[in-house]
């Protein structure tokens, strides 16, 4: 029942920030996710697995419930993390934006408020969900939210491209839906503990609806539009977290019916590393901050689609990366966020250079978020690790596979840090320095040590044998995988 | 009790309207009183409640719109959005199919006589008249094919049978406004007043639908299962002219009229499911939330059409649940219809209208965004609340009304 009152409490404080003050209204936002953080690296240490019936749905949908495993506490824990500290990013980033847009601070941070906070609650609301209905109403209401935030507060011609992502988002999450309900159809019921096998084409539903929101090549198109576009901190929801739920949601449907995933492995292997490439050199090509960041996402959302291919490992190599891009893009959003408040909008690379020079602080947050991205020192280093452990398990020896992947590695590296080289580094641009507010690079920092922390003991070790125990339940699922 | 009710709130309409002529208010007030009988009545039924409550309020919500502004016949106005809503309850509690045929009738012509309605001194002849000639039209095939059903299904006719069921689906096509038969949605929609259209597009089309499905159950034979195909297609039809022409209408009034033209194919898209025992409940009851949501939204989007716009996030609520948002009513809704056409084989079908459903998504938000404005307090913000609180009642999954639906449907 604990779990329930830790996911209630984002929920209740959605409805009452409205009614604060700016300052009051962010502090409680932040209380309000750290609360559930501190609470899920308690259930991934103690190894808890929670099921809490919610209500019963006629036949076809079957029961909803909260499903709280090792799961769920990972994906978590990103996202009360990440929702936390760009809660605290956004007061003075909105402030600046409002400003921009010559609207009121006070009134208009209500609504800003509101639609933030809905939108981090349904997202983590959708990872403690049990069943496959439950799960599509969270991810429509993050949809929503996040849909009004750009629609309201975002730049360019922002109404369009709020139209755009609402439509292809829309179209994905539908498709997964008539999966779910091919699905239900089959079954009697969609709670993950009741469906026994997921059909084929109903499998390719789910797949391609997800394939749209992760997004892979090709239905990527909405992607840079709406993740450049969007106030910063929204893209610092967007990129990080929604899009990598399309491989919690590709995970879930694995956990209950590998067989889609094991059947097409090699296109799909080969799918996930041409976009990852691909998207790898899109981002050489980029002069926009926030759109080049926007194509990382789409490379490193490579990384998932490739690490599913890869049996058991592979599985533990999802979970880590989602958990160490999420920290990784935050930071890196929330820097390009940190330049874009202190130089009035200014996002233009070409217009930087040496900007270490001008926001030390921000530079080093830079510094840590490419780390991230890169595999360097981080968590994301235990993501490459077992993304390569997971090749040599299902690939053997097979050398154009192993260099496949490491050229995917170096790509992301190589971009990386010749972005960071850019832009912080180099002839100075010739700027004022400015004095950046605490809030603007705090946050970044507190994601930057946690996700250093990870990689040593005790965090390491509870976040490793959390992954382990869903890696033994695949091994269950399904003949022939090893648990290690 | 219930007929006792029934005539009661009849004679008290009539009363009601005939001293119109001296005060409008007085009509109103009767309007109001019968309607009150009508929900006091539906206590002795307490399994339909629900239904009663919700089709009262979509009925005191359009007397009220017809109320906005006074127009050349206030006060007989109100009775006859009255009837229709008392029509509208009754229907749901009847298996028969002469009082089943009546009550299309009576829904369908008090709206002859609102068409006519405006609010500048001039009636509104021309668009009046395209409109009678169709309802008619559609009226005339709505009751020969159900005629035909009820006497080909009592001798085992399949070419009558098949025949019978044509021209009753056209027949609720033309009525309701499913392409290919929708020629006359967005002329009327975009010429006459918005006062009429705020019933017109609203409630009068819950009835049609109740009684096709009734009085389909009631002769089905076996040849119904190779007949649904052909409701399967005007549903496609219906549904894909709509959005297309919604999307590249200009004035908000044709785009609501469009609307109506896909909303009306999502719904007859449940009659293809008709053969199915397990799926046919939840497919009525997705029509019926359906038809609900489609009544709500119409209602208060003509109202507000007639003051020039409302309360900007009302008109917000009102589209996204349009759009299908959970857990707007409108996402249960084509959640409900999508279970039952994927249940019943129909992927295809249910793929199509999720292909619509995300074509639907600009326009709903340019008639939100042509809509919207600062609040003032007002009827029409009063009527939009409503309608938006009623969109925000499915926030719990709404398990009961599929048991309302059930109910509906056989009749009590």
């Amino acid at each position: 029942m604990m779990l329930l009152y830790v996911l209630l409490l984002p929920l209740v404080v959605t409805f009452l920030t409205p009614l604060m003050r700016p300052k009051l209204a962010t502090a409680v936002s932040a209380v309000a996710f750290l609360i559930p953080f501190a609470y899920t690296v308690y259930g991934l240490a103690s190894g808890l697995v929670v099921k809490i019936p919610v209500v019963d749905i006629v036949r076809p949908i079957g029961k909803f419930y909260i499903l709280g495993d090792q799961v769920s506490f990972s994906f978590a824990l990103a996202i009360c993390l990440v929702s936390a500290m760009v809660a605290l990013y956004s007061l003075p980033y909105m402030a600046h934006r409002f400003e921009e847009m010559g609207k009121e601070l006070e009134s208009e941070y209500r609504k800003y408020i509101f639609f933030y906070n809905l939108y981090a609650t349904s997202m983590l609301w959708l990872v403690f969900s049990g069943n496959f209905i439950m799960l599509y109403i969270f991810l429509e209401i993050s949809l929503l939210a996040s849909f009004l935030l750009i629609y309201m507060y975002g730049y360019g011609d922002r109404r369009k491209v709020a139209t755009l992502y609402f439509v292809w988002t829309h179209i994905a999450g539908m498709l997964a839906l008539i999966g779910f309900l091919m699905t239900a159809a089959a079954n009697g019921s969609l709670a993950f503990d009741a469906i026994a096998k997921i059909g084929f084409v109903a499998w390719l539903l789910i797949f391609l609806g997800m394939i749209i929101k992760l997004p892979g090549l090709g239905p990527h198109v909405w992607l840079p539009w709406a993740h450049a576009e969007a106030p910063t901190p929204v893209s610092a929801l967007l990129s990080p977290l929604t899009v990598g739920l399309g491989a919690y949601v590709i995970l879930r449907a694995y956990l209950i019916s590998p067989w889609f995933i094991k059947a097409y492995t090699m296109p799909i292997f080969v799918y996930g590393v041409i976009s990852s490439i691909y998207a790898g050199f899109m981002v050489f090509r980029q002069n926009d901050y926030k759109r080049l960041l926007a194509f990382s996402t789409i490379s490193q959302m490579g990384y998932c689609l490739i690490a599913f291919c890869l049996g058991t490992y592979g599985i533990m190599a999802v979970i880590i990366q989602y958990i160490s891009h999420a920290f990784g893009k935050a930071i890196l959003f929330m820097t390009a966020g940190g330049i874009i408040a202190n130089y009035h909008g200014l996002r233009d690379i070409t217009k930087m250079g040496g900007m270490h020079e001008y926001i030390p602080t921000i530079s080093n947050a830079a510094l840590l978020g490419f780390m991230n991205l890169g595999g360097i020192l981080t968590v994301g280093m235990f993501g490459e690790f077992f993304i390569l452990k997971g090749v040599v398990d299902t690939f053997g020896l097979d050398i154009s596979a192993i260099l496949a992947v490491v050229f995917v590695f170096i790509i992301s590296g190589l971009y990386s840090f010749y972005t960071y080289k850019r832009i912080y580094c180099g002839k100075p641009a010739g700027y004022e320095k400015v004095k950046v507010n605490r809030l603007l690079d705090t946050p970044l920092f507190i994601i930057g040590i946690v996700s250093i922390l990870l990689i040593f003991p005790p965090l390491a070790a509870i976040l490793l044998n959390a992954v382990k125990a869903v890696i033994a339940k695949v091994a269950i699922a399904t003949i022939g995988g090893v648990a290690p | 009790m219930l007929e006792f009710s029934a005539v009661l709130a009849l004679v008290v309409l009539t009363v009601g309207a005939a001293c119109s002529l001296k005060d409008a208010r007085i009509s109103l007030a009767t309007s109001l009183l019968a309607l009150a009988i009508v929900l006091a009545a539906a206590v002795s039924t307490p399994q339909l409640f629900m239904y009663v409550l919700l089709v009262i309020a979509i009925g005191v919500l359009t007397v009220f719109s017809m109320n906005v502004k006074e127009n050349q016949m206030s006060g007989v106005d109100y009775a006859l959005v009255a009837l229709i809503t008392v029509i509208t309850v009754y229907v749901a509690y009847t298996s028969d199919i002469a009082f089943v045929l009546a009550a299309f009738v009576i829904a369908s012509v008090p709206t002859y006589a609102l068409i006519f309605v405006s609010t500048d001194g001039k009636p509104h002849v021309d668009v009046a008249i395209k409109y009678i000639a169709f309802m008619v039209l559609a009226t005339v095939l709505f009751i020969i094919g159900t005629l035909l059903l009820v006497y080909s299904s009592s001798v085992k006719d399949t070419v009558l049978y098949t025949l019978g069921f044509v021209m009753l689906i056209l027949g609720l096509g033309m009525e309701v406004g499913c392409a290919p038969m929708h020629e006359w949605v967005p002329d009327v929609f975009s010429a006459a007043d918005p006062l009429p259209l705020s019933v017109i597009a609203s409630i009068t089309k819950i009835v049609p639908f109740i009684a096709a499905y009734k009085i389909l159950l009631l002769t089905s034979l076996p040849q119904l299962n190779n007949l649904t195909l052909f409701v399967a297609f005007i549903a496609v039809i219906s549904m894909f002219t709509g959005n297309i022409g919604a999307l590249t209408a200009k004035e908000t009034g044709r785009i609501l009229a469009y609307s109506t033209v896909a909303n009306m194919g999502y719904i007859i898209a449940t009659l293809a499911v008709i053969t199915s025992k397990n799926y046919l409940y939840l497919a009525f009851a997705g029509a019926l939330l359906q038809l609900i949501v489609n009544a709500f939204g119409k209602a208060s989007f003509f109202a507000s059409i007639k003051t020039d716009g409302c309360s900007r996030p009302l008109m917000y609520v009102l589209a996204l649940s349009f759009i299908g948002l959970p857990p707007l009513m409108g996402f249960w809704s084509k959640f409900f219809i999508l279970t039952s056409l994927v249940g019943a084989g129909l992927v295809w079908l249910a793929f199509l209208l999720i292909v619509n459903s995300a074509i639907s998504i600009p326009y709903y938000l340019r008639i939100a965004r042509n809509l919207a404005k600062d609040t003032v307090p007002g009827k029409v913000t009063a009527i939009a609340l409503v309608a938006s609180a009623a969109m925000l009642i499915t926030v719990l999954p709404p398990n009961w009304f599929i048991n309302v639906a059930k109910l509906v449907i056989g009749g009590v």
